[in-house]
């Protein structure tokens, strides 16, 4: 019996052994934040990028809500492998997963943190948390000051608009409703009369866009922070059958706000470039491991914005979330 | 000893005698809704009018059928975890039915016949399964329901991966948001066809009586309070709730009494599914920070019902939902911020539960 255990350990050494001089193409692993189409589509162009330069991607659990009493058991689970070369995540709070990264990037695997960051998000100063390669991801802050403006040329630089969030803890919906206040105070003429929280339900959007609309009869626009609550408020706009007069923006292009926005229900998408943070993340960690290349510590791939004139336009789909 | 704890009490034996405090005491949250009512008029603007009190109860109209159901369960001294649940799961089957039969070429009235009827069907498996575990392997309802909880919000996962279910035929959206009757002041009178309008002051002074998914909601709660309180199935569901082992020495069947209870449950969730399609035009996944099961249990027992079963109607789970919709429309058109509206929920519930826990003599003497 004690021979047969030997035999079958030093048969599991040999094979482990085995298996890491056969493996050797880098291994990414991708932790995304909570499971929705903005990560699905990250997920599809960091694939995409990996099978072009010949990395193997593993991709974590997608958590089913958003927060670290979420991620964390997924994201441990997902490096205790020990075999990954790098890893790249979308942190669900800036606080919390601080320890949780840097014990990974202290086991020797680098970190770059997609989307969302850690502290501030800013890598280039001291700090203890400072120590992923890179920050990949979008303003947000700018994004609203963007849909501020657009919304503002639609209504022609007057009236009162509505902003229906999502959740009053998560940064980067915040970030966005502070971008679009400050947005919004550019012009002298438009006044933001509410704010209300959905909390990723588009049946509650529906409830208080729809309140807001009889509150505020002469309202002009809506901004719709993410899906469901952008979706709700133009649900909530058909039914008071104010579809054209009540101007709706939002953000995430999504198929189902694309066709929205071909109905001629939503008005403005900004796009931000999950594939693209994706693809970004997997071409630089390559880069700074085979090459030593020196990454820089925050990329903003930008926006695109669709509107009822480009949303046809061939070079316009690929910004759309597949 | 005994007399020092009667002057430390209230004496509910006195109480319960006078007639006026044993009206209030059963009827608190009517009277609570009235209240709040007449208060709100004066608070919020634009509260008082007939758009807003259909955008009341068009606002809980999928929580009034949980809530409806859960009414059920909890009077046979059990509770439904799963319903919310059960609503996402088929929200997005019956949704995905019909995208694709309307991609498919069917028309939309077959498309979306076809999606509301497997939806409701398969709505009824999550209650059979819970009824099952409940009555038959004696496993706790909570455990039960809370199993299956877990399993209809994966499989609802599973389904949409996350997306909202769009594209589906533009019909839906049309019979979601129809009315039984228009007035408009140019165009007059009209039944179920909106009149066209195209200015904004004609718009908004367009009068639309009574939205089609609460006409339909009315019909079925009038069919099950009617099956609550006047049929034999009423009086059994009563019974298995106050006292078991009398139900069963009656001659009550009742494994099989619990399987339907946890089947209707299961429908009413189903109904609020397809439901949800209709009036958001897509199909969605229920969201975890949702409740909308605590908030329909919540609802039951502001209703009357005892969360240890054997009392409660399905018209006092109407007042305990319309006064947590009407408590949060006003807060919101009073222009608070959200955070104020969940403590004023909380409030609400715990007085509830404090009025079922300590005057039982008043609300449920019989």
């Amino acid at each position: 019996m004690k021979k047969f255990i030997i035999t079958l350990l030093l048969i599991c050494l040999v094979l482990s052994f085995v298996s890491t001089i056969c493996a050797a193409q880098l291994r990414f692993a991708f932790m995304p934040g909570i499971a929705d189409p903005f990560y699905f589509t990250m997920e599809k162009g960091a694939k995409a990028k990996a099978e072009e330069l010949g990395v193997e991607l593993l991709i974590g659990e997608y958590p089913k809500a958003w927060g670290p009493e979420y991620q964390v058991p997924i994201l441990k689970a997902l490096v205790a492998r020990g075999d990954i070369d790098l890893l790249f995540t979308a942190p669900t709070s800036t606080e919390a997963l601080i320890p949780v990264l840097k014990e990974i990037h202290d086991s020797g695997i680098p970190v770059i943190t997609v989307d969302t960051y850690l502290g501030d998000g800013d890598y280039s100063k001291p700090s203890n948390y400072n120590f992923p390669l890179s920050y990949i991801g979008t303003d947000n802050f700018l994004g609203g000051q963007v849909v501020a403006g657009q919304l503002a040329l639609l209504l022609g630089g007057k009236g009162k608009v509505f902003l229906e969030n999502t959740n009053p803890d998560t940064s980067s919906v915040m970030n966005r409703e502070l971008g679009f206040r400050a947005g919004i105070e550019i012009f002298p003429d438009m006044e933001l009369v509410g704010v209300e929280y959905c909390l990723d339900s588009q049946e509650t959007a529906v409830a208080q866009v729809s309140a807001a609309l009889l509150k505020n009869p002469d309202l002009g626009g809506v901004f719709g922070v993410n899906v469901f609550s952008a979706q709700g408020a133009y649900q909530a706009v058909v039914s008071a059958g104010l579809e054209g007069a009540v101007k709706i923006a939002t953000w995430d292009a999504t198929e189902t706000l694309i066709e929205a926005l071909k109905r001629g229900e939503v008005d403005l998408i900004l796009a931000q470039m999950p594939a693209e943070m994706g693809a970004l993340c997997v071409e630089w960690g390559v880069k700074y491991l085979n090459e030593g290349a020196e990454l820089p510590k925050k990329v903003i791939p930008g926006f695109f914005i669709f509107t009822q004139e480009n949303v046809n336009d061939p070079e316009a789909q690929k910004y759309i979330y597949k | 000893m005994a007399k020092s704890s009667n002057d430390f009490f209230i004496d509910f034996e006195k109480l319960s005698r006078n007639r006026t405090i044993l009206l209030v005491g059963r009827n608190w949250a009517f009277i609570f809704l009235t209240f709040m009512l007449i208060l709100f008029s004066f608070l919020g603007k634009n509260f008082f009018s007939l758009k807003n009190f259909n955008n009341i109860i068009l606002g809980v109209s999928s929580l009034l059928l949980l809530a409806s159901g859960e009414t059920f369960v909890i009077i046979s001294g059990g509770i439904d975890l799963s319903i919310g649940f059960v609503m996402g799961f088929v929200c997005i089957s019956s949704s995905i039915i019909m995208r694709d039969l309307n991609a498919a070429g069917y028309s939309p009235i077959i498309s979306m016949m076809t999606g509301s009827l497997i939806g409701l069907l398969l709505g009824l498996i999550p209650g059979f399964i819970n009824g099952f575990f409940v009555a038959k392997l004696r496993v706790p309802p909570f455990i039960a329901t809370l199993g299956m909880w877990g399993i209809a919000n994966g499989l609802a996962w599973r389904l949409c991966e996350g997306f909202p279910v769009g594209f589906l035929p533009l019909q839906v959206r049309d019979i979601g948001n129809a009315y039984l009757a228009y007035f408009s002041p140019k165009k007059g009178f009209s039944f179920l066809i909106k009149p066209e309008l195209t200015e904004r002051e004609d718009i908004l002074n367009l009068v639309k009586v009574i939205p089609i998914p609460i006409l339909l909601i009315t019909f079925i709660l009038i069919i099950f309070a009617f099956i609550l309180s006047r049929t034999r199935f009423g009086q059994h569901t009563y019974a298995i709730g106050g006292k078991v082992d009398a139900a069963i020495r009656a001659g009550i069947n009742v494994p099989l009494h619990l399987i339907k209870i946890y089947i209707i449950s299961s429908f009413f969730a189903a109904a609020a599914g397809v439901l949800l399609v209709f009036k958001l035009n897509m199909g969605v996944h229920t969201q975890y920070t949702s409740s909308y099961e605590l908030f329909a249990i919540a609802a039951v027992v502001i209703g009357g019902a005892s969360l240890t079963g054997g009392k409660g109607t399905i018209w006092g789970t109407l007042i305990g939902v319309l006064l947590i919709g009407t408590l949060n429309n006003g807060l919101m058109m009073m222009g608070l911020p959200i955070f104020y509206r969940y403590i004023a929920t909380g409030c609400i519930l715990i007085i509830a539960i404090l009025i079922d826990q300590f005057f039982p003599e008043l609300v449920h003497r019989e």
